[in-house]
């Protein structure tokens, strides 16, 4: 058996001609915050789907707790919280009743009703019909659901959508202390890099339906490769005469670029532009945010 | 089983659309009231000749037409905030769980049912009819009646579980409901038309029997059950494959 709570081979959706899902290979290995991570439009919510048993996959299969979700879905659903897309609730009933509605499912005890309205703060709205909740209260009352069956595997399509942002603070140490605390397993998409950066362990980055990386976190950072920019008095000059010397450097936007340069590397050509009297007025490293790095890897420079 | 029904519970108590289950006895007391007079002479009939007075509104029209509401109200509250989509990804058996609201649905009616009879024998404490109550004649009528709903609960589920939309499903029972003044006339199509099945099974037997009324309890019994069978197997495996 492998080691991993969620693992999907080959996981493939169509609708009509696109495959909205395109042999996704996800894996996820206990006690991980794993960040799904992919634009609008990704194929998140509808893999997502896939993993809960709500839709079909065209192909396929998914695994979780190292069980086939179409042969054992419910005994895998027992041990998994989820919040899926937008909140699901009753308007008619209060947040008690709705929790309430979920716990007879779950076998949940009452007690623990009151540890998840505490636990999202929403003990003092408890008794008020959902319907009256603003986006963020039903967003964290579906958080409580997801939490009320002390799930070993918790699944977030975008929880923090809707919460202001002490509330997003909240949900995000709230996250980061289960696998802790607990030693809960968490999968949680989202469309933003630096909100998935400040909880992430391992990392899936999906675009228009397949999975373009899959690893820790770490090795995302490593990518962020730097480059050093240099303002000099006369740049073109200054970059031929580096050129006559030997050292290559990028002329671009009246700027000298070193890519990858070494320390010596770059003190060597400094040395070089100051014999030839060039005025050095900066000397900036220039990092690739994570962001960047992100768009670049989802094609979507330029803007969605 | 017993826990989903406690949830299914739960959230139809906090609507009030289980109110409706008094409209159709309340309005079949009034109506079984004021037609009295005409029925003094058949002494030893009054109680069958009220029951059908009153079953004519309320089998021919309410009976349908709150098996469709009951039916829609029962799916709208998943259908409105992700419902569906909450109530699946809980350890949860489809079969199970559509299985459950149709049960709900189908007590609403006993509910409905028992209320009724509630209605005629206020009728008849105060029109002082005869203390030998033909209990089998009442019970094989308003439990007849019941029955003959079943294959319309199953169809109206399947309808409101396929539409998200509220509206249409209740729009589509009308339809089909208007019509049924003349069709349960009909020998042809009355047993046959399942919106006239709760007439036909709940009408006490009587002597001037029309229509569709002299077709033997057998057919009515094998056509029920069957069309409950197809109906409620396509609904059923229609939402085991639902996507949510
Ligand atoms: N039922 C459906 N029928 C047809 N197309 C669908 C259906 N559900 C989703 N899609 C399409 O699949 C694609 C992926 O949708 P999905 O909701 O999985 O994206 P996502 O990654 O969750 O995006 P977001 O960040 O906006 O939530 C979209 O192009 C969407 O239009
Ligand atoms: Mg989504």
């Amino acid at each position: 058996m492998s080691n991993f709570i969620i693992e999907t081979n080959k996981l493939t959706k169509k609708f009509g001609s696109s495959k909205v899902v395109n042999n996704v290979n996800l894996q996820v290995k206990k006690g991980e915050i794993y960040g799904f991570l992919g634009p609008n439009g990704a194929g998140k919510t509808t893999s997502i789907r896939m993993l809960l048993g709500l839709a079909r996959p065209t192909n396929g299969s998914v695994q979780i707790f190292g069980k086939d979700i179409k042969k054992e879905r419910l005994s895998i659903l027992k041990k998994v919280g989820s919040l899926v897309e937008y909140p699901s609730y009753y308007g008619h009933l209060t947040a008690y009743e709705n929790l309430e509605a979920a716990r007879l499912l779950l076998g949940a005890t009452k007690p623990r009703i009151d540890e998840v309205l505490a636990i999202v703060r929403l003990t003092k709205d408890a008794k008020r019909p959902v319907k009256g909740f603003s986006l963020g209260m039903k967003q964290r009352l579906g958080i409580a659901t997801a939490l009320l069956g002390n799930p070993e595997l918790l699944i977030l399509d975008e929880p923090t959508n809707g919460l202001d942002p002490s509330g997003i603070i909240e949900i995000r140490e709230l996250i980061k202390s289960m696998p802790k605390e607990h030693g809960i397993t968490i999968l949680i998409s989202s469309h933003l890099l630096s909100e998935i950066d400040q909880m992430a362990t391992q990392v899936g980055i999906i675009t228009k339906g397949q999975m373009i990386f899959q690893d820790s976190i770490l090795k995302l950072r490593a990518q962020s490769t730097s480059k050093i920019k240099l303002t000099v008095n006369d740049a073109e000059a200054a970059w031929k005469s580096l050129l006559t010397h030997g050292y290559r450097t990028d002329f671009n936007q009246n700027k000298l670029f070193i890519e990858n340069g070494s320390d010596d590397n770059v003190a060597e050509i400094v040395k070089s532009l100051v014999q030839n009297n060039y005025s050095i007025y900066r000397v900036e490293e220039e990092r690739k945010s994570l962001e960047e790095i992100f768009l670049e890897l989802t094609g979507l420079e330029g803007g969605l | 089983m017993g826990r989903l029904f406690q949830s299914e519970f739960l959230k139809l108590r906090r609507s009030s659309i289980w109110l409706l289950i008094f409209v159709s006895p309340i309005l079949s007391l009034v109506l079984g009231l004021s037609e009295l007079s005409e029925i003094g002479e058949f002494e030893q009939h009054q109680w069958t000749a009220t029951l059908g007075i009153m079953t004519i509104s309320h089998a021919i029209l309410f009976l349908p037409l709150l098996t469709g509401i009951f039916s829609s109200f029962i799916c709208r509250y998943e259908h409105v905030a992700g419902g569906w989509k909450q109530l699946l990804s809980l350890p949860v058996s489809r079969r199970n769980l559509y299985i459950v609201k149709i049960l709900i649905v189908s007590l609403l009616i006993a509910a409905t049912q028992i209320l009724f009879i509630l209605g005629l024998f206020i009728i008849g404490w105060m029109k002082g009819y005869p203390i030998e109550i033909p209990w089998g004649t009442i019970s094989t009528s308003v439990f007849g009646g019941w029955l003959a709903c079943m294959p319309l609960i199953a169809l109206q589920m399947f309808a409101s579980v396929a539409w998200s939309s509220f509206a249409a499903p209740l729009a589509v029972n009308v339809i089909f409901t208007i019509p049924n003044m003349l069709i349960v006339n009909s020998e042809r199509f009355g047993p046959y038309y399942p919106w006239s099945q709760p007439f036909l099974m709940m009408m006490p037997n009587s002597a001037e029997n029309f229509g569709a009324l002299n077709v033997s309890i057998e057919t009515l019994f094998i056509v029920i059950f069957g069309s409950l069978i197809l109906f409620l197997g396509t609904g059923l495996v229609y939402f085991l494959r639902k996507e949510i």
